[in-house]
């Protein structure tokens, strides 16, 4: 019983062997609010393949091309049935609560055409996107034209809440993103 | 486009394009080369030089040099800040900025720590914020070499393994210091030196030195056999060797051609005294042949923004030479300058129209006492000395320091 407790445990916890996606981190965890106004939390996605991108509703910088690049992926993982019963959620997280309300992060998703079934929009007060930002290793600076610097890195987290995969929207192949989440989902849980 | 709606096309449209158009914006006018393609680029001139200086006696602890380069700015041309790294003898080499440009990791060849330190938070006096010291037990490498910014993470090459021998191999660490995997070399490559992604292709590069039991030893002592000439050809998604070549002796810096799909990239051999250039065919497999003779020991290659030409520092003989290699055919000698004594790393702006030298390689082979900062400009007839240009090293409160790589700020 012991053993197969801990057999159990080390296939939860361990690493996947010779994968070529190495654990990164453990995903920080979040609380937040979607789309429709609703409370998410990171524990309740557990068991999904996530792929996580932070952007704000009035960027004229990266995140159009983050976002449309995105739904490109979503459209694809539904092309090859990879989103049926939940297995994987795409997650913008945005870095201006100020101005993205819930209902200002719906039209963004209904403006790219995401959809979603399969997408979840997520805003909080200042103090709660402030520390996901942060717990993600994430900033946001203001700059000229009341548009906000940051990085461009988009998360894949895989079921058991890892991260297994920054990517940056420069490099950001739809393909090769629709490979990664297929592996994750096809290891061994 | 046609999985947009109508009514959201006039929307979307041009916030893509604006979209599309601030990103090139950004990565064209101000493209700094020899860095990782992941890394930010500046949305402006430079206003800082960082430089990553070993106290030349090995008595005074290891420093970071803040240099103030505005030409408008009073104090242009002057150490405004040395950060102590608070350790002695650590043979401080190569920098590189994190995908975020907000923190640079910094390596040592002797002692083999790394430091991260904040640049962000105050340019002016960056600060230590973390010290990874027990790499060998880690990653079982030694001598960190090239920092190389991946998204939210590092990847490094070592020179050598857990005994300061072979083989040597690279690394991940998450940015804030966390160790993530080593990813071994293949056998019949067991130095190691840089390593460039070609991010586009799918490709890295990765290239060969000597351990840290040859290069600690002083020059008349090292075994010049013991160095490598390989280069390894990578499936970078997959972190697999795929192939391995034998250019000249010591291919150091691995610079791939800028141009997006371009399939090719150079190497200095450093004692083969060559650039030699790498080209991939349509089946995916690679060749590489020597592309110029250069000037003795060439240390370092840089290029230019446009991908025309490449700047390689002689070590051996004092000069820095300007190649144009816009023809792989029939590459051409533009220019060449003579900085002062074994001119070695240099880091050329976004522009093109600048580029930083300083004259240290390592402590067991420069052979001046003089060491520096100094400033060539670039322009269409060539590189030309900057004059007025000259930071000293030797004058310092702790003595002469040996100035080795450089960043911008």
């Amino acid at each position: 019983m012991i053993c197969s407790l801990a057999s159990i445990f080390l296939s939860l916890t361990a690493e996947p062997a010779a994968s070529r996606l190495a654990v990164i981190q453990q995903a920080p965890a979040f609380a937040l609010t979607t789309q429709e106004g609703k409370p998410l939390k990171s524990a309740d996605l557990q068991g999904q393949v996530l792929l996580v991108s932070f952007i704000f509703t009035t960027c004229s910088g990266s995140c159009p091309a983050t976002t449309s690049r995105l739904v490109q992926v979503q459209q694809e993982l539904a092309r090859q049935g990879q989103l049926k019963d939940g297995r994987v959620r795409l997650l913008s997280i945005t870095l201006d609560p100020a101005r993205d309300t819930p209902e200002k992060l719906r039209d963004y998703l209904k403006l790219y055409d995401a959809d979603p079934a399969s997408w979840t929009a997520l805003t909080g007060t200042a103090d709660e996107v402030a520390k996901v930002v942060k717990d993600w290793g994430m900033w946001a600076k203001p700059i000229a034209n009341g548009q906000l610097d940051h990085p461009s890195r988009i998360f894949l987290v895989d079921p058991q809440g890892r991260v297994r995969e920054i990517y940056h929207l420069g490099f950001l192949k739809p393909s090769w993103v629709v490979e990664d989440v297929r592996l994750l989902l096809s290891e061994k849980q | 486009m046609h999985w947009l709606h109508s009514s959201r096309r006039l929307v979307l449209l041009p916030l893509l394009l604006l979209s599309l158009a601030v990103l090139l914006i950004r990565e064209s006018a101000h493209a700094e080369t020899c860095l990782s393609p992941f890394v930010k680029r500046l949305d402006g001139p430079e206003k800082l030089l960082y430089v990553f200086c070993v106290d030349a006696d090995g008595k005074d602890n290891d420093f970071l040099a803040v240099i103030d380069v505005q030409p408008e700015s009073p104090k242009y041309g002057e150490i405004i800040y040395q950060l102590d790294l608070g350790s002695a003898g650590n043979e401080t080499h190569h920098f590189g900025y994190t995908d975020d440009r907000t923190h640079i990791w910094g390596c040592s060849l002797f002692s083999s720590k790394i430091f991260i330190i904040d640049v962000a938070t105050k340019p002016e006096q960056p600060k230590v914020v973390k010290i990874i010291e027990d790499i060998p037990g880690k990653t079982g490498f030694t001598a960190p070499h090239s920092p190389y910014a991946l998204p939210g993470r590092m990847l490094l090459s070592f020179l050598g393994a857990k005994d300061g021998g072979l083989p040597a191999g690279l690394a991940e660490f998450n940015n804030d210091g966390s160790f993530i995997r080593r990813i071994d070399q293949p056998k019949e490559a067991p130095y190691g030196y840089d390593v460039a992604v070609k991010p586009d292709l799918n490709r890295m590069v990765t290239s060969s030195f000597t351990p840290l039991n040859n290069y600690k030893k002083p020059m008349a002592q090292m075994d010049f056999k013991n160095f490598g000439k390989e280069l390894v050809f990578w499936d970078f998604r997959e972190r697999k060797p795929i192939q391995t070549l034998t250019a000249g002796l010591a291919p150091l810096e691995c610079r791939w051609s800028l141009k997006e799909n371009a399939n090719h990239g150079f190497t200095n051999c450093a004692l083969d005294d060559a650039i030699w250039v790498w080209e991939g065919d349509k089946e995916g497999k690679y060749g590489v042949r020597k592309l110029c003779a250069t000037g003795k020991l060439p240390a370092d290659l840089r290029q230019s923004p446009d991908d025309r030409f490449l700047y390689v520092s002689c070590f051996g003989s004092n000069d820095i030479q300007q190649w144009d290699v816009s023809d792989l055919k029939n590459p051409k000698l533009a220019s060449t300058i003579v900085p002062g004594v074994h001119p070695n790393m240099m880091h050329v702006t976004g522009d093109g129209k600048r580029m930083y030298i300083t004259n240290s390689l390592l402590s067991t082979l420069d052979r001046a006492s003089t060491f520096w900062v100094r400033l060539a400009h670039i322009g269409p007839d060539g590189m030309k000395m900057d004059p007025f240009f000259h930071v000293d090293l030797t004058k310092l409160k702790t003595g002469p320091a040996r100035g080795h790589d450089m960043l911008l700020r």
